[in-house]
């Protein structure tokens, strides 16, 4: 390097640290050379994203196999719910946003719309929506033909009949042939703050299709009838965790005093087996009959994010590397034997799925729940 | 080309120097990334945990700072966004995010680690009362042996403090008709009135509450409602005549679950790296080891299993969300459940009280304890329903007392308010410092109306603006008060250190009266009268 070009690069670094935008790292690379080139060819993609994919963004393999693939990201991470407030279109707006479940993603696309901004959605991966539990408890509900065993350590949820029996305030300690939970707290699934959170709205969904006689809910005023009664399972809670993890973490870390019955995503218990390389061995997963599946969903705003979408959904590696978060893709049989691995019990196959109701119904609910919680 | 990249970096680090205004000479420093400290407000029930300061740094980069505060002030000001720092770490946060304005302040959130609210029983208490061995004790055998004077407990206030609100909300939500949902017509006012009945030694900080326990353990006092990590180390300290036998009520207890709150978004990557390092195995098992703490890590805890003793699955009690119901029940535990409060201030009305501010201030303070305030920290401190005062002021000769009853009926209550604040408005400050004189007054005021009504708290609170010039000096007070009757030297003295106020004797008399002297150098009179209404 001669002295003019030191010059050069000096005058450039000024002004690069004047724009506020300097680091460090820019010298690191020690690519003198061919660092603008490689700028002009690599995408920096923004975009918020939710918890749920965090890691996942997070891991060096990702963020490997992106980089070879010349796409970085800069991420912030927000709720699901929140996501649509912060669509915004130019300078202030995102490339892309990774909300949590089809009903975040769509109100994403909208509010994109009404930005002027044409979006285009993607579901690489997913995870079912399920109830995680006790041996104890899942032994207790067969016993009251509130669940059916599918399996070892696998149940599936009766939820007309769980959802009744919640609404008719029984306790456990009031059950059939109980000698294992002797407690007087109300039998009801705990979830997040629904008021914030989308797996509590999937809860909310379920809940609400089985008092609708087992159809999901198309009819706004009926939803909002229904909504009234499902509340109720919401705030009889008592305080809830507002943030996506909270209700998980109650269920690892406190346990069957706290949280019987937990309504997570399938992945957060298996991701949680696949990097400790095991569960407690009273750990086990029932799944609501129906369930919802709870598509993790890229809403790409521009061109350069759907380069992202398009490797998401279709490379290999990083298809692996999902399965080790707990999704499930595409590849069941690869999803299935690393998880049978971990002494988890899964379900190989889950069959009988709902959609949730659009988001204008789901709206509505959340919104005549919040009101009921107020009082 | 190297010593170029060299020279190329070190001049750029001095352009950069010149940029930013404010960096040492050595341009490896100015690498110190800014970003990298997280200053936290930390409950002082965590002073346990200042050790992290020095493992985080070391083990993550992150200079770490705590601050430690009260939790009704602590949670107030982070509801406020006054918190000026970038984390916050408390016991719980549940109140706190049960508030819209609350959860917004709160960018990210994390727990730590668990410790549940128990009831430590001396072990004869425990041995005799059956629970050493029953398969299972519930609120309902506590609250019974409360209310037969078998189990006098201490705890820290409800209306001040975070184990004392959520030890309330634990035993409400156990005796309420319903499991869940609790609202103001589930509580079930008797059996909280019972087990308030057992409520003997009220104060706000665990410390000062430990130090009277360990001296009246066995004598008025047999049990301790604190965190569990809290009593498994008071155990370990061999400072207790006997050692206490952890009850994990049979309905479920409230878990402190200390979640670490992001206030301040910009430094997200500094918080994510203390929270991974906390959460990590290393911090966990030193948290299970040295501070009796549960770890969120089940392998964690399967490991450190011996050191807890109640390791049976604990049931959670549930939190009302309703902060209508919380407030109310601490306004009920205020009004109507605590044993009421009687107490004598003793006030200088000396002449130097004219110095400018003084008689300003203690008129302020007055005013503040007969006034209203909604505010979590401030509604406690007013004076509340059925509570008693006696108003002792004091300058050449201890003058008359003035009495005054907190009635009931919020009519009544605002008369005597005003009655009160009139009565301040119209001290006249003039004369000299009688003051061992008007303390022993007050002492013996106090224990003649505990002879006659036992079933008030009694206390006497000192204010003095001076050196003592007139009456007993403390030697003389010293003898006198030795020769008082058991009952006499029962009654705490709370003390406030003010202006030229012997800071030694007082803090003597405090100790000798097993009270509490509280610092107004460099607090309002306000704030510290505040702080002393949670001993009281």
């Amino acid at each position: 390097m001669n002295k003019t070009a030191l010059r050069l690069v000096v005058t450039a670094v000024l002004g690069v640290a004047l724009a506020g935008a300097f680091t460090y790292s820019f010298f690191d690379k020690k690519a003198s050379t061919s660092l603008l080139h490689k700028q002009e060819q690599t995408l920096n993609l923004r975009g918020l994203i939710a918890l749920d994919v965090e890691a996942y963004l997070k891991d060096p393999r990702v963020v490997k196999v992106l980089d070879e693939n010349q796409i970085k990201l800069d991420i912030t991470r927000v709720g699901s719910r929140e996501m649509a407030g912060k669509v915004a279109g130019g300078q202030g707006g995102y490339d892309f946003y990774f909300p949590s479940g089809v009903v975040a993603a769509n109100q994403v696309a909208d509010a994109a719309k009404k930005a002027g901004l044409t979006t285009t959605s993607y579901s690489p991966f997913y995870t079912p929506m399920i109830v995680a539990s006790w041996l104890p408890i899942g032994k207790l509900l067969v016993a009251n033909g509130l669940a059916k065993a599918a399996g070892d350590k696998v149940y599936e949820l009766d939820m007309s009949r769980l959802t009744e029996l919640m609404l008719s305030k029984k306790r456990w300690n009031e059950l059939a042939h109980n000698s294992d939970y002797d407690v007087s707290r109300s039998i009801l699934v705990s979830t997040t703050d629904v008021r914030k959170s989308n797996s509590a709205a999937m809860y909310l969904a379920l809940t609400s299709y089985a008092l609708n006689h087992n159809e999901t809910l198309s009819e706004r005023e009926a939803a909002k009838t229904i909504a009234k009664q499902v509340a109720e399972l919401f705030k009889r809670q008592g305080y809830q965790e507002n943030y996506v993890n909270g209700n998980f973490d109650d269920y690892i870390s406190i346990g069957i005093g706290k949280t019987p019955l937990a309504f997570i995503y399938e992945n957060q218990l298996v991701a949680y087996a696949i990097n400790k390389r095991g569960v407690a061995a009273d750990m086990v997963l029932m799944y609501p009959k129906p369930t919802i599946f709870n598509k993790v969903m890229l809403v790409a705003a521009n061109d350069n994010a759907k380069r992202l979408g398009d490797i998401l959904a279709s490379n290999a590696e990083l298809d692996k590397i999902a399965i080790e978060y707990g999704f499930r893709t595409a590849n069941a049989d690869a999803f299935t034997a690393a998880v049978n691995k971990t002494g988890l019990a899964v379900k190989a196959r889950v069959t009988d799925v709902v959609d949730p109701p659009s988001y204008e119904i789901m709206a509505d609910m959340i919104e005549v729940i919040t009101a009921e919680m107020k009082q | 080309m190297k010593r170029q990249a060299m020279l190329l970096k070190y001049l750029v680090a001095l352009a950069s120097c010149a940029l930013l205004l404010a960096c040492s000479e050595k341009p490896a420093e100015t690498r110190a990334d800014p970003k990298s400290s997280l200053s936290i407000l930390a409950t002082s029930d965590l002073k346990d945990v200042q050790a992290l300061e020095k493992m985080v740094q070391d083990e993550t980069g992150v200079a770490i700072k705590f601050t430690f505060g009260g939790t009704m002030e602590s949670t107030e000001k982070v509801l406020k966004g006054e918190a000026n720092t970038d984390a916050a770490w408390f016991a719980n946060a549940r109140y706190l995010l049960s508030d819209p304005a609350g959860q917004a302040r709160v960018k990210l959130q994390e727990k730590i680690m668990l410790s549940p609210l128990v009831v430590g029983v001396s072990t004869s208490t425990a041995h005799s009362l059956g629970w050493d061995t029953a398969p299972k004790v519930t609120w309902k055998d506590i609250a019974d042996a409360a209310k037969d004077g078998k189990l006098r407990y201490t705890m820290s206030n409800p209306a001040s403090s975070n184990q004392g609100f959520m030890a309330v909300m634990g035993v409400a939500a156990a005796f309420a008709n319903k499991p869940e949902a609790l609202t103001l017509a589930d509580v079930n006012k008797q059996r909280l009135a019972d087990f308030f009945k057992g409520y003997k030694l009220v104060g706000d900080n665990s410390t000062y509450l430990t130090e009277r326990f360990i001296e009246r353990q066995g004598t008025d006092l047999n049990a301790f409602i604190n965190y569990e990590s809290w009593l498994l180390t008071l155990n370990r300290s061999g400072k207790l005549k006997e050692p206490l036998t952890l009850i994990y009520p049979h309905e479920g207890v409230a878990t402190a679950d200390y979640p670490l709150l992001l206030l301040n978004d910009a430094k997200r990557d500094a918080y994510q790296k203390v929270v991974a390092y906390l959460k990590g195995d290393k911090a966990q098992h030193w948290l299970a080891q040295n501070t009796g703490r549960r770890s969120i890590s089940p392998e964690v805890m399967k490991q450190e299993a011996r050191l807890f003793p109640g390791s049976k699955v604990l049931i959670e009690l549930p939190f009302t969300t309703d902060r209508a119901v919380a407030d109310a029940l601490v306004d009920a535990y205020l009004n109507e459940f605590r044993a009421p409060i009687a107490s004598t201030f003793v006030i200088d009305v000396s002449g130097s009280m004219n110095e400018p501010g003084r008689r300003e201030g203690l008129l302020e303070a007055m005013h503040f304890l007969s006034g209203e305030d909604s505010s979590l920290a401030g509604r406690f401190s007013r004076l509340a329903s059925r509570e008693r005062v006696w108003m002792l002021p004091f300058s050449n000769e201890v003058q008359e007392p003035t009495y005054f009853e907190v009635p009931q009926d919020q009519a009544g209550k605002t008369a005597t308010f005003q009655r009160i604040g009139a009565y301040a408005d119209n001290l006249k400050m003039r004369g000299n410092t009688r003051l061992y004189d008007a303390v022993l007054q007050a002492i013996n005021m106090m224990a003649e109306n505990k002879r006659k009504t036992p079933s008030y708290l009694y206390s006497v609170v000192v204010f003095t603006d001076g050196a003592v010039n007139a009456g007993a000096n403390f030697a003389a007070f010293k003898s006198a008060y030795a020769n008082l009757p058991a009952e006499a030297r029962a009654i705490p003295v709370f003390v406030v250190l003010y202006a030229e106020g012997n800071e030694a004797e007082l803090r003597a008399l405090a100790d000798l009266t097993h009270g509490r002297a509280f610092d107004a150098h460099s607090m309002s009179l306000v704030s510290v009268f505040k702080e002393i209404r949670s001993y009281q």
